[in-house]
């Protein structure tokens, strides 16, 4: 079986820069992390993998060069190979460029499935894993939270979808994109120690816009349909702190608290 | 033998219900609390025993010895169960844990003679109990207090809270009994004092289960005057102005029951209403008032005199509410376990080292800095620092203490984390000439520096094994070094 699992890296939320001219996230300046819903599309390719060792996975990403270490710890993980488009030119793409560009990628790689996550944690819009489906002409089913891996097959899948208030269970012919939740169970491990340094450069493929052959116009800020009007970082309340002694008084001013906010 | 045959001859030696072949014991008998990590995710590299046995007396530990050492059965000793640093854990295929579970009789309690002895299985807080009830206490105090059986205590060479008054169990053992593995039983009478050769307690006071079981010990106890307790509380500047404050009162000759220095980091997980993330000192006074009272002048006249290295005294019922909250129980224990099933964290590992007065605190400074240069995963450290908290006239431990998230598989956190971290603090140790294991016992992750360690005195260390367990049944992998135990260290 072929599988393509299309990830996205996100900046580390608790720490990203972000640059308020372009409204844009400065992505080569900041930490980046597999976006967690992705991480669990990975991590369900990876127990396929496991299940059956011919399967055959390949990560697709568009991102800067500054992921390539934690794209190398993804193939240290088992993945047979990744492939990252990164060009300057891409830079401040909105869905539908990122989309593009991310469809013309796979549309050269064989596969029978393509997974991807839901939602991703910055932008949160879920527009690409639709538009790369639109684009390759695939049916979608995205909230997934669980596959059935023993019907996992070339052919076809069965999948449970969370909705609002139920969880319905799907059978879908494949080829088809399958977004996954993070609810899902499916854990990317941790590099085992072993692999830490094992090279893994050779099954790493970096595209540009020099392999991809798009006309700038079409890519990267001008190349985009959307524009970012405004963003705004949110205010967090600050929360009161008050320090009591283990004593009748602090024990009372604790019980006070939790009974008035329902938590006993 | 085969495993199912020597099983089946243990239970023609005890009986069946003495030998336990549950496969959930065996799994939680196959390591300590050194790897309590990789145990709750239920991922350890290590083989099972093949059995845990409970002996009921002296003459079945015999039997089981001599069988063992004739079968080449290697033998883990196990009381508690409350061991960190790997004693209990198994390296060898055929195993067989002797737990001390029946061995849980107090023999006699003589305050007249100012001693009580007790089997092996005997827990320590049961000792305590029964002799707090007529004005005594055992003096030793250890974390695991509620849990600790006197075995263990005794072949790890534990120490408690109160050591800088009552001493380590070293300093408490007055006789034991003991048997070795070609079914030799010692009974090493009890008196005040003797010069009657070398002191040969020693040789079992922290054998680790590598030389011979302890079945039995007779330890001094002591009156006790809680209602003299007395606390005190300091912010203190910095680690090396802490210890300035405890050297003074140390080597005034005064012996406070508790007398400890926190770092920074340390204090705030430990003080957190009152550390205002500064460095606490802190002291408990103990015994007779008259002994008290001199006590704590002790210490404020030391603290006056090292007055610029003293932010401010704090509140002592804030000292005496830590203190009486410090000891685990078999609560805190399994809930810690359970926990680490659900979250990637670490509740804290620790590796513990001593030192004269003048090196400990260049140590703490050399451990810190190389810590922080050198460790590749220094950004998943959640807490660096430590604590002084067994002091001697010459000189006092370290207590360093780190916290940590796992981002790796439970398999790889030892040799990710704990193994680098311990590295660096063993060798600043050794290199300054500390000694690297202060009271947890060296327990079979620190055996690669054994040798280090000893010198050449590990000559003497060496023919003891030699002597008295020349098959290599006891506890293989522990103190003594082992190349075939590599593969689990590194």
């Amino acid at each position: 079986m072929r599988i393509v699992c299309v990830v996205k890296f996100v900046p580390d939320v608790d720490n990203f820069t972000y640059n308020y001219e372009t409204h844009t996230i400065e992505r080569e300046h900041s930490p980046m992390l597999i976006n967690p819903d992705d991480a669990r599309a990975l991590g369900f390719a990876l127990t396929m993998k496991k299940r059956e060792p011919q399967t055959c996975i390949e990560v697709v990403t568009m991102a800067p060069r500054s992921v390539i270490p934690q794209l190398e710890d993804i193939l240290r993980l088992g993945f047979d190979s990744a492939t990252l488009i990164s060009d300057q030119l891409f830079a401040g793409s909105d869905t539908y460029v990122t989309s593009k560009l991310l469809s013309s990628v796979i549309r050269k790689i064989p596969y029978d499935c393509i997974l991807s996550g839901t939602h991703a944690i910055d932008g949160d819009t879920s527009h690409v894993p639709s538009q790369i489906a639109q684009s390759l002409d695939l049916d979608h089913l995205n909230f997934i939270h669980h596959i059935e891996e023993e019907r996992f097959t070339c052919s076809s899948a069965v999948v449970e979808v969370e909705g609002e208030s139920s969880y319905t269970t799907f059978e879908i012919a494949l080829p088809a994109l399958l977004s996954l939740t993070r609810e899902s169970a499916y854990r990317l491990p941790y590099v085992r120690y072993k692999n830490l340094n094992l090279d893994v450069s050779e099954r790493l493929h970096i595209l540009t816009n020099e392999q991809l052959g798009f006309d700038p116009a079409e890519v990267g800020l001008s190349g985009s349909r959307t524009q970012v009007v405004s963003t705004h970082t949110k205010e967090h309340m600050t929360r009161r702190k008050k320090v009591v002694k283990s004593d009748d008084e602090g024990i009372e001013v604790i019980y006070t608290f939790l009974k008035s906010n329902g938590f006993i | 033998m085969v495993k199912e045959e020597l099983i089946k001859q243990l239970s023609t030696i005890l009986t069946e219900e003495q030998v336990n072949t549950d496969k959930d014991a065996l799994y939680d008998a196959a390591a300590d609390r050194y790897k309590k990590y990789a145990k709750a995710r239920k991922v350890l590299n290590v083989p099972t025993p093949i059995a845990i046995v409970y002996p009921k007396d002296t003459e079945e530990v015999r039997k089981l010895l001599m069988f063992c050492n004739a079968n080449r059965v290697n033998v883990i000793p196990r009381g508690g169960k409350t061991a960190t640093e790997g004693g209990l854990e198994n390296w060898k295929d055929t195993t067989i844990v002797i737990d001390a579970l029946h061995l849980d009789e107090i023999i006699k309690i003589d305050t007249y003679n100012s001693q009580a002895t007790v089997q092996a299985g005997v827990a320590l807080q049961t000792l305590e109990d029964e002799l707090q009830r007529v004005g005594y206490t055992t003096g030793h105090s250890p974390q695991s207090k509620p849990v600790a059986k006197y075995g263990g205590l005794v072949a790890t060479r534990s120490i408690g809270q109160l050591s800088t008054l009552y001493g380590g169990i070293e300093d408490m053992v007055v006789g034991l009994e003991c048997v070795f593995p070609d079914g030799h039983v010692s009974r090493i009478k009890n008196v005040p004092r003797r010069a009657g050769g070398p002191d040969i307690r020693h040789i079992a006071i922290g054998n680790e289960g590598t030389l011979c079981y302890i079945t039995e010990v007779t330890v001094k106890i002591f009156r006790h005057y809680p209602e003299n307790n007395r606390f005190l509380g300091y912010l203190v500047k910095d680690v090396a102005s802490g210890i300035k404050v405890l050297r003074e009162v140390m080597v005034n000759g005064f012996r406070p029951s508790v007398a400890r220095t926190y770092s920074e980091e340390d204090a705030a997980q430990h003080f957190y209403h009152f550390h205002e993330n500064k460095c606490v000192l802190l002291f408990m006074a103990e015994g007779p008032k008259g002994i008290v009272d001199a006590t704590v002048t002790a210490i404020e006249d030391a603290v006056k005199k090292y007055h610029e290295g003293i932010i401010k005294q704090v509140d002592s019922t804030l000292i005496e509410t830590w203190f009486n909250q410090l000891n685990w129980s078999q609560q805190d224990i399994d809930d810690e376990f359970l926990g680490m099933i659900d979250h990637d964290s670490h509740s804290g590992f620790t590796t513990e080292i001593s030192a004269d007065w003048e090196t400990i605190p260049k140590i703490y400074h050399n451990v810190i800095k190389r810590i922080r240069k050198e460790f590749p995963r220094v950004q998943d450290l959640t807490m660096l620092g430590g604590h002084s908290s067994h002091s001697y006239l010459n000189g006092t431990n370290m207590y360093f203490v780190y916290n940590y998230k796992i981002l790796c598989e439970p398999e790889d956190e030892l040799i990710i984390y704990h193994h680098p971290l311990q590295r660096i603090i063993v060798e600043e140790t050794l290199k300054m000439g500390g000694s690297m294991c202060h009271h947890h016992g060296i327990g079979k992750y620190r055996s690669e520096w054994t040798k280090d360690e000893h010198g050449s005195a590990y000559y003497m260390l060496e023919k003891l094994k030699e002597a008295f367990d020349p098959n290599g049944i006891m506890n293989y992998g522990t103190i003594f070094p082992q190349e075939e135990g590599l593969k689990y260290i590194e």
